[in-house]
């Protein structure tokens, strides 16, 4: 095995340019291959982070009618209502929780220094429905749900904006909706800036009308698309019976199904990883295809030194052997620059792009190493077969007559 | 005997079919130092290639040291011409980015042994050759009679029963051919058999028996 590997090395020194040449057609094939896929990964990353926690809920928010039903007319305007929580967990055993929000588009949260706009009423499971970072204080919690306290938490941003220094604005007081709150927490999120109160102390304030912003239906247990068409229709079927509208007018309700959305960009991602497979392989095998194409003129150009050998007493197993591990160390050898280089480029990305919205951890892990590792095994092999085997047919006497 | 040829006959297949060897009946004996002499495309290359085993006959029989040669296997045949025959040829087919030594060992390597082991049997035939201290030079920075005894090395480290050269001074002057020739008898007094394909009348004189061909045919008198 080491003679055959030096007999490999000796061979490809000899030929320098030309391994050179084929090397950068497979090494750029793979390099090629590991960056889509790398790339595809960090898309789906992204798409699995953003979806985390909040793949299998249900958001319902009001609307109007668009069909008449039991004796009232179309145009009706239907406004999700806490009281509806109780009918839709009722309805669906699968249905784990359904939480109410209350929003203030207008709501100015006022300092000395500045003032925002926006005020998001909600429980406490948003911190981790929402994906918040506390960095400072706390979120929204029982106690201020159950004294109606009132309490806010801001964005970083926002903190910052009122209080000069995010750090110092926890135990801040702000004025909004002409009462002072105390700031409990600063948070931080990609892109979420709203500023959050107890939902209690919010809908007292505003006259403890049931009507509320939106309703947050969370359903376990769903697999298929069909469970999560089956969970939002019932849901409808729940809030149909409870504001007397028809259980087929789809108008009545804004809705945003996040499981069948979830499922359909899983299956979009998917074949978006298929696509980057395909693209990726067939990079690679125009590389093979090149490593090929030099192995038969590699093989061509030594006509006569195979007839030497052969003449000396090389067995058509030893020229087949030898030609076949050619290619694969060369396919092998500069497989492995393109995966360094593909790997070196997504850690680059990584480092640049890897934590945004569209592109989250840009990297191939071991199990796509040893996918490679054993593609290129297979692609030298297959490059370097038919080269192979013509070097076999070739006749000793006719080779060494080939000068 | 180390060869006996029966009857050997051998045509070329094409539009118009080239009968090459005609009954061609041979026997050389162990240790003998024989030319083959014959005007170009008499036959006498057709006839090389199949004593070395590099190509087949029709019909006939063949007899190398006690062995049928006769419908090998590829890989038989490459085993029998690895362990029995060392070949020199005119232009010495020497691989040009092995040196020397490497080229002298490279049949060794095709008997499996190691690597140390015939690099040891290579530099024997080379200081035979009084080459020991080209060892390590590539075959473009050596002479045409360096390159020739080279190759002689390389035929001689499997330790052959015959060593087969085709045209071994065809591309040597005339003072190198010499010193080429007297390697071979040189090999021959110490009990080698040697067979010269050449068409060099000097060649063919020095040897102990010249076989010529003629037609595909050895006239009577050499058979």
């Amino acid at each position: 095995m080491l003679d055959l590997i030096r007999e490999i090395g000796q061979t490809l020194r000899n030929n320098r340019l030309r391994t050179a040449l084929t090397g950068l057609a497979v090494a750029w094939g793979i390099f090629m291959l590991i960056v889509l896929l790398g790339a595809a990964r960090g898309v789906v990353n992204a798409f699995n982070y953003g979806a985390e926690d909040s793949s299998n809920r249900i958001s319902v928010w009001g609307s109007y009618t668009s069909m008449p039903y039991k004796g009232y007319k179309e145009g009706r305007r239907i406004q999700p209502r806490t009281s509806d929580i109780d009918a839709i967990m009722h309805d669906n055993p699968n249905v784990s929780s359904v939480v109410a929000f209350a929003r203030a588009d207008t709501a100015k949260i006022v300092t000395s220094r500045d003032f925002i706009t926006g005020l998001s009423a909600v429980f406490p499971q948003v911190e981790s429905s929402d994906r918040l970072t506390m960095l400072y204080g706390r979120f929204i919690n029982t106690p201020d749900i159950s004294g109606l306290r009132r309490s806010v938490v801001l964005h970083r941003t926002n903190a910052a904006l009122l209080f000069g220094d995010e750090e110092k604005a926890v135990g801040g007081t702000v004025s909004s909706l002409g009462l002072a709150w105390t700031v409990v927490g600063v948070y931080d999120h990609d892109w979420r800036t709203d500023s959050y109160a107890p939902y209690t102390t919010y809908k007292a304030i505003t006259g403890y009308s049931n009507d509320t912003y939106q309703l947050d239906v969370t359903v376990e247990n769903m697999s298929t698309e069909e469970d999560g068409i089956e969970a939002e229709r019932i849901m409808r079927a729940s809030l149909a019976r409870e504001h007397q509208f028809s259980p087929d007018d789809q108008s009545a309700l804004w809705t945003w199904n996040r499981f069948t959305d979830y499922l359909t960009n899983r299956a979009g991602l998917g074949y978006l990883n298929l696509a980057v497979w395909i693209i990726g392989i067939f990079t690679l095998l125009s590389g093979i295809v090149g490593v090929s194409n030099i192995m038969f003129v590699s093989v061509r150009e030594r006509t006569h030194e195979i007839g030497i050998r052969r003449a000396i007493g090389a067995k058509p197993r030893s020229i087949l052997a030898q030609v076949l591990a050619e290619s694969v160390a060369i396919t092998a050898l500069f497989g492995y620059i393109g995966v360094f280089l593909g790997m070196v480029v997504l850690q680059v990305i990584n480092i640049f792009f890897g934590q945004s919205d569209a592109l989250r951890n840009p990297t191939v892990d071991i199990s796509i190493a040893v996918e490679v590792t054993v593609a290129l095994v297979i692609a030298g092999t297959l490059a370097g077969l038919f080269p192979a085997l013509k070097a076999i047919k070739v006749k000793p006497v006719e080779a060494l007559r080939d000068e | 005997m180390i060869i006996t040829l029966r009857n050997i006959n051998k045509t070329y297949p094409g539009a118009v079919p080239l009968h090459v060897l005609k009954d061609i009946n041979l026997d050389i004996e162990r240790g003998e130092l024989v030319s083959i002499m014959g005007a170009s495309g008499s036959g006498k290359s057709t006839l090389l290639n199949i004593l070395g085993i590099l190509d087949n006959y029709d019909s006939g029989e063949y007899i190398l040291d006690g062995k049928l040669i006769k419908d090998l296997g590829e890989n038989r045949a490459a085993e029998l011409r690895n362990r029995l025959i060392g070949f020199v040829f005119q232009s010495f087919n020497l691989i040009s980015y092995k040196n020397a030594l490497e080229n002298v060992a490279l049949p060794l390597f095709y008997q499996g042994i190691g690597r140390r082991r015939r690099n040891a049997l290579a530099m024997e035939q080379l200081e035979r050759m009084g080459l020991a201290d080209r060892a390590h030079h590539l075959p473009g920075e050596l002479s045409g009679g360096q390159k020739q005894r080279v190759a002689i090395a390389r035929a001689l480290v499997t330790n052959p029963a015959i060593i087969l050269a085709d045209e071994p001074t065809g591309a040597l002057d005339s003072h190198t051919s010499k010193e080429v020739m007297e390697v071979f008898r040189q090999l021959n007094a110490d009990g080698m058999t040697v067979v010269i394909v050449t068409h060099d009348p000097g060649v063919g004189e020095s040897t102990n028996r010249i076989i010529r061909i003629v037609d595909g045919q050895i006239t009577p008198q050499n058979a």
